[in-house]
């Protein structure tokens, strides 16, 4: 469904992304995973054109979208979330969730902001989340938690094919962790493909059919997660020391 | 295929949800005053009947001059407040509307109430070419394009001999008698300063509007969420241009001359910017509030002491002092808190 090829991001003398390849199933859980530094959010940044790549190609569904503007990749089915939640301040969630909906054309433009379909579908992705209570809190005041989830409803709002989620449970405590792993899941098992970075290992193991590692800007192995965790390379790059510090 | 949420079996919890937030919507909507600008715009309508009285020529020009600045800042406030985009150059856009109009009503005699219209639409479209250049960089690097814009547009019409260069030129005067020669441009202005505020209102409640609120609080999101942001601000920027294009159409012809050094000066676009800021900007009151507060204390500091520097001053230290207290300007400020009177709830 997404496929990375050669993909290369560059600032001056620092290869963020150096040749990375990889692709997405449909109707997967994939996850990429790497030490800090790996360049998994700079690669995310490129798939989703919020930067432009130096070289290398993305394509979604058989169309090459590294050349697409930003909105023109969410119009194609691809949203993604960012690693530090980047909510609308004085908004209120229901509008953070409703400014991410479809519109139609230069018409579109001049509808209400809020129709009261986009209202009902933005009430049952938040009922949907649990969040229903904090429709009309303003953004600036949500926990962190809350912000996580607002962000995956304002992902829901836009239909998307595929989703990018980068370090979604990254800081938050255990049961909403839990909670997060269950959404995933359950978006998923409803068809929805999902790309995600995550550090916890535990919730790579349990939640993802593939596993990409990063290092250095480059993929260094790719597999199940079952070979992912056996792979020498990867035990030596990255999770040796994940491991060794979960076994401390 | 997309994955939508099944919503036919959206929960009892989603049906109280919306029943509570339809409330909350009922009240917001009635703690609305928009019969309030619709009030003052009665009672503007009939003034005019004064001068069957006596002579109210200076009290109607204050109301065409606010109502000049009401149309203008609401303008500049579609890409400052709504967007972010802090424009020091929309003077070039007064010029443009004031000399489309006035160069016509001095070759052909076409009054330029009438061409108004035409003299937004212009520059409209000069708004839409240069901000897709110059919507390409934010924060301070705009600021300065727009200073920049309005340099140039100076240079040009200074040394542009088809419109009277530096000297401008001077405009037919209307044959009415002086107790009504005010009047149309009276009623044309009003009409315009309505009009822009009435559309202000619009866009800041339809989904460009969203928009635009998204683009000035981030824009790597809104974009990311789906927003043609460069479409979206160019759009803004032309919006804005043409209302404030139609305000210099039909001022050019109240003054009765086109004078580069009245109309590219930088202390028009710098006053619709503190009208909106002092008002709150973003706000489709706050320009309107705003316009009215500064060209009202502007008129008491000149009449207290006198058209020099020390007016000026006076009308900044007022500034400073209002955005000590109210940060995001006066409807802005108030409106956080809860605590903006009713009167002034029209957005
Ligand atoms: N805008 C940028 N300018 C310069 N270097 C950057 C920029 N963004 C990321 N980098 C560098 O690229 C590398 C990869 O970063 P990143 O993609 O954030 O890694 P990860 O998400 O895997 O932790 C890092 O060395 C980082 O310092
Ligand atoms: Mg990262």
């Amino acid at each position: 469904m997404l496929e990375v090829k050669n993909l290369c991001k560059h600032y001056g003398g620092i290869r963020a992304v150096d040749g990375a390849t990889f692709t997405v199933d449909k109707g997967s859980i994939t996850a990429l995973i790497g030490p800090n530094g790996a360049g998994k959010t700079t690669a995310f940044n490129c798939i989703s054109r919020t930067v432009a790549p130096t070289s290398g190609e993305v394509w979604l569904d058989g169309q090459r979208i590294d050349h697409l503007r930003p909105h023109k990749v969410t119009a194609k089915g691809l949203s993604r979330t960012f690693q530090i939640s980047r909510n609308l301040s004085d908004m209120t969630v229901i509008e953070n969730v409703i400014v991410q909906s479809r519109v139609d054309g230069i018409a579109g433009l001049f509808k209400p902001a809020m129709s009261r379909e986009e209202k009902d579908k933005a009430m049952s992705i938040l009922d949907f989340l649990g969040i229903t209570r904090i429709a009309y809190e303003d953004g600036n005041n949500l926990s962190y938690g809350q912000k996580k989830l607002m962000d995956l409803a304002a992902l829901l709002m836009s239909d998307p094919k595929i989703i990018l989620l980068d370090e979604p449970a990254g800081g938050v405590n255990p049961s909403l962790l839990e909670e997060i792993i269950s959404h995933i899941q359950a978006l998923n098992a409803r068809g929805l493909t999902v790309l995600i970075v995550e550090h916890n290992m535990d919730l790579i193991m349990r939640l993802s059919h593939r596993v990409v590692v990063m290092a250095q800007g480059r993929v260094i192995c790719d597999g199940t997660p079952d070979v992912v965790r056996k792979d020498p390379q990867v035990l030596d790059a990255y999770l040796g020391g994940v491991l060794e510090q979960e076994a401390a | 295929m997309a994955v939508t949420l099944d919503q036919s079996s959206a929960s009892a919890v989603v049906e109280a949800r919306r029943a509570h937030n339809e409330k909350l919507a009922r009240k917001a909507d009635q703690t609305r005053a928009t019969w309030f600008p619709l009030a003052v715009m009665a009672i503007l309508i009939a003034l005019p009947l004064l001068q069957f009285t006596g002579n109210y020529n200076y009290l109607l020009h204050m109301v065409l001059f606010t109502a000049s600045h009401v149309a203008m800042a609401s303008g500049w406030n579609i890409l400052g407040g709504f967007a972010g985009y802090i424009s020091l150059g929309h003077s070039v856009f007064f010029a443009i509307g004031g000399y489309f109009s006035g160069m016509i009503l001095a070759r052909y005699g076409i009054s330029t109430i009438v061409t108004a219209p035409l003299a937004g639409l212009l520059a409209a479209v000069v708004g839409y070419l240069i901000g897709m250049v110059t919507l390409k960089v934010r924060g301070p690097s705009f600021i300065i394009s727009s200073i920049a814009l309005l340099m140039i547009a100076r240079i040009l019409f200074d040394n542009w001999e088809l419109i009277g260069g530096a000297n401008g030129v001077t405009l037919p005067v209307n044959d009415l008698p002086v107790q009504w020669a005010k009047i149309p441009y009276y009623y044309a202005m009003l009409a315009i300063a309505a009009f822009t505020v009435w559309a202000s209102y619009k866009i800041k409640h339809s989904k460009f509007g969203l928009g635009l609120r998204a683009i000035s609080k981030d824009e790597i999101k809104a974009e990311s969420a789906g927003i043609d942001t460069r479409f979206y601000k160019v759009m803004a920027f032309a919006l804005s241009a043409f209302f404030v294009g139609m305000a210099g159409a039909v001022w050019g012809e109240y003054l009765t001359y086109l004078r580069p050094n009245i109309f590219l000066v930088i202390l028009v676009s710098a006053n619709l910017v503190l009208m909106s800021i002092l008002g709150g900007k973003g706000t489709v009151a706050g320009p309107v509030i705003g316009a009215i507060l500064i060209v009202a204390l502007n008129e008491l500091f000149v009449a207290t002491m006198g058209a020099s520097e020390i007016n000026i001053l006076g009308t900044g230290m007022v500034m400073a002092a209002g955005l000590m207290f109210f940060p995001l300007g006066l409807v802005g400020t108030l409106a956080r808190k809860g605590k903006l009177p009713r009167v002034l709830n029209w957005d």
